[in-house]
């Protein structure tokens, strides 16, 4: 059974805008899915409306065969819960510590108070701290996170959604206000998730070579359609000019 | 319709240009009850002038430039026409009156006062001392009040919290208006208000500051919750996060330090308004300088004088300094 199916997703902007139109695919687990395309094709849009920051418009998403686009508050929350999710700019709170912003990927499942009142288990805090060393930052847990780089801004947002126990991990753009150096590793450490953990992952990216390094499925949206479906291989030169326009070339990051 | 709008309009401005033009030549006219007269004879003449000259300032408002450019002449001053007759009625609404300010009379009372602020009563400075306490701690006990009232609102009133649908946009537009309707209602007035409703005094005063501080601080707090950076909040809602925990986790960190940066400059204007309730029986400082004020015992208002200042003076130093180190 596929771990996500999207079927005839739509999103359209109040202002008329018509962000996605009628897209439907399926991930299977354990994939590394790579979502392609210009900027303003709808990308940010779709990984939002999987775990509904944005309300889908028309269609369905079903996870683990649950369809969760109808869904009460409560079991609307249990499905971000288990879904990780980091950003391009990487939404950490930047007054407090590294490890209460990785104690933060366990407020789906904290009641209020407690997290209110900052009291989180000694459980949570030591997998707070297992997460932080799986992103091998550890000895930063407590660093103001504004205090970090970029890159270690990244592994810390990774390490909040570890705090999730993911099934899925959503990636907007992980790397694009990173230099090419740390987009690697901030990629490597997506890529042993993804392999070590099994966690499935969808990533928004722009650089083809870092799609052809990491991904094992790309999915290219062009205008808020799906232009393209398949390996990363198959992402001929004729299927660049398509899906980024025949002006385009291809710069690449090493 | 256009018309006789521009013709009444014609009619206000003129006669007041008209009426002062007069007032100047014949300064002495001020003093008399037939002043007001002399607007019936502007008034026709500034009719005429509109209906058949066609010298029309009300024209400047009611016609837009692309339907008819103004032409030369005089037309083309209505603007300039319009602007002094605005001056000349408010010289004439205010008894605006050099003679008096420079008088004889006026000058030794002026010497009158100054003199007794500047020898100032030191008698009363231990009273003033318990006055100006109770003043500062009426400050601060309605910003203490209000805080975390304003706290609870501000979310209420911020655009980007009430996302829930068509009931909470409601609550929010109603809470807005209620919140300016407070806030456009001077603290004097609410002064007014507490002192019939809890009697004279402090109580009253603190009230009064707490209805205004909550208005105004509401909205300082609200459009600083409206100024967050909306990533932290689509973070936190992705990890399944309740919405008061989006709330606090990813909004009150934003916002901290603006808050208690406003909060403090909202003790140190409540310092200062409360002195001005105590005039109308808000207690404090401001209700013992009315006393000596009525008593006509200016070397002791003197000595109020001077301590209000340094007190005000102080805390706005003190005030600039913390939200300085704040920021």
């Amino acid at each position: 059974m596929s771990l996500l199916s999207v079927r005839n997703l739509s999103h359209t902007y109040p202002n008329g805008y018509k962000a996605l139109d009628d897209i439907s695919f399926s991930v299977e687990p354990g994939e590394f899915l790579v979502i392609i395309g210009l900027s303003g094709s709808g990308k940010s849009t779709l990984l939002r409306c999987l775990n509904r920051l944005i309300e889908p418009t028309h269609g369905t998403i079903t996870m683990n065969g649950q369809d969760v686009t109808h869904v009460s508050d409560a079991a609307l929350r249990s499905h971000r819960a288990g879904i990780g999710m980091i950003f391009q700019h990487f939404n950490l709170i930047p007054r407090h510590s590294v490890v209460k912003n990785v104690l933060y990927g366990t407020l789906g499942s904290t009641p209020t108070l407690a997290s209110i009142l900052g009291r989180f288990s000694s459980e949570q805090h030591q997998r707070a701290m297992e997460a932080l060393d799986v992103v091998g930052i550890a000895e930063k847990a407590d660093v103001r996170a504004d205090a970090l780089s970029g890159g270690q801004q990244q592994r810390v947002a990774i390490a909040r959604a570890l705090m999730q126990n993911p099934n899925l991990l959503l990636a907007d753009e992980p790397v694009a206000s990173l230099d090419p150096a740390t987009s690697h590793s901030v990629m490597d450490y997506l890529e042993r998730i993804n392999k070590d953990l099994g966690t499935t992952v969808i990533c928004n990216l722009h650089f083809l070579s870092l799609v052809r390094r990491y991904a094992t499925r790309v999915i290219a949206l062009k205008g808020g359609r799906m232009v393209f479906d398949g390996q990363p291989i198959e992402i001929t030169d004729a299927w660049f000019r398509t899906i980024y326009g025949e002006e385009a070339m291809e710069v690449e990051i090493r | 319709m256009k018309r006789l709008f521009a013709i009444i309009l014609d009619a206000i401005l003129g006669s007041a240009v008209t009426s002062m033009i007069l007032l100047i030549i014949v300064p002495e006219l001020t003093g008399l009850s037939v002043a007001p007269l002399l607007v019936i004879p502007a008034t026709i003449a500034w009719i005429a002038a509109a209906t058949f000259g066609g010298a029309s300032i009300g024209q400047l408002f009611v016609s837009s430039k692309t339907e008819r450019p103004l032409p030369n002449g005089l037309r083309s001053h209505m603007g300039w026409i319009a602007f002094c007759s605005s001056i000349v009625a408010g010289w004439i609404v205010t008894d605006i009156s050099p003679i008096e300010f420079f008088s004889g009379e006026g000058l030794k009372g002026a010497g009158r006062i100054f003199g007794a602020l500047f020898t100032p009563e030191f008698d009363v400075l231990g009273a003033a001392l318990d006055a100006m306490v109770v003043t500062v701690f009426t400050a601060l006990m309605a910003t203490i009040v209000a805080v975390p009232m304003s706290f609870v609102l501000s979310f209420a009133a911020a655009r980007n919290v009430m996302t829930g649908g068509t009931h909470e946009r409601v609550f929010y537009v109603l809470l807005r208006a209620l919140l300016n309707i407070m806030r456009s209602m001077e603290p004097i007035i609410w002064a007014i208000i507490f002192s019939v409703w809890v009697g004279i005094g402090p109580f009253a005063g603190m009230l009064a500051l707490v209805v205004h501080t909550i208005a105004s601080l509401t909205k300082q707090y609200s459009e600083q919750i409206e100024d967050v950076n909306h990533g932290p909040l689509e973070a936190v809602s992705a990890t399944g996060a309740k919405r008061l925990q989006v709330l606090w986790f990813a909004i009150v960190p934003q916002c901290v330090i603006p808050f208690l940066s406003f909060t403090i400059y909202r003790w140190d204007i409540n310092v200062r308004m409360a002195t001005i309730i105590g005039f109308v029986g808000g207690g404090g400082i401001g209700t013992l300088l009315t006393q000596y004020q009525g008593l006509a015992k200016y070397n002791e208002v003197g000595t109020l004088v001077i301590l209000i200042t340094l007190v005000v003076w102080m805390l706005d130093v003190i005030s600039a300094r913390v939200r300085e180190a704040l920021r």
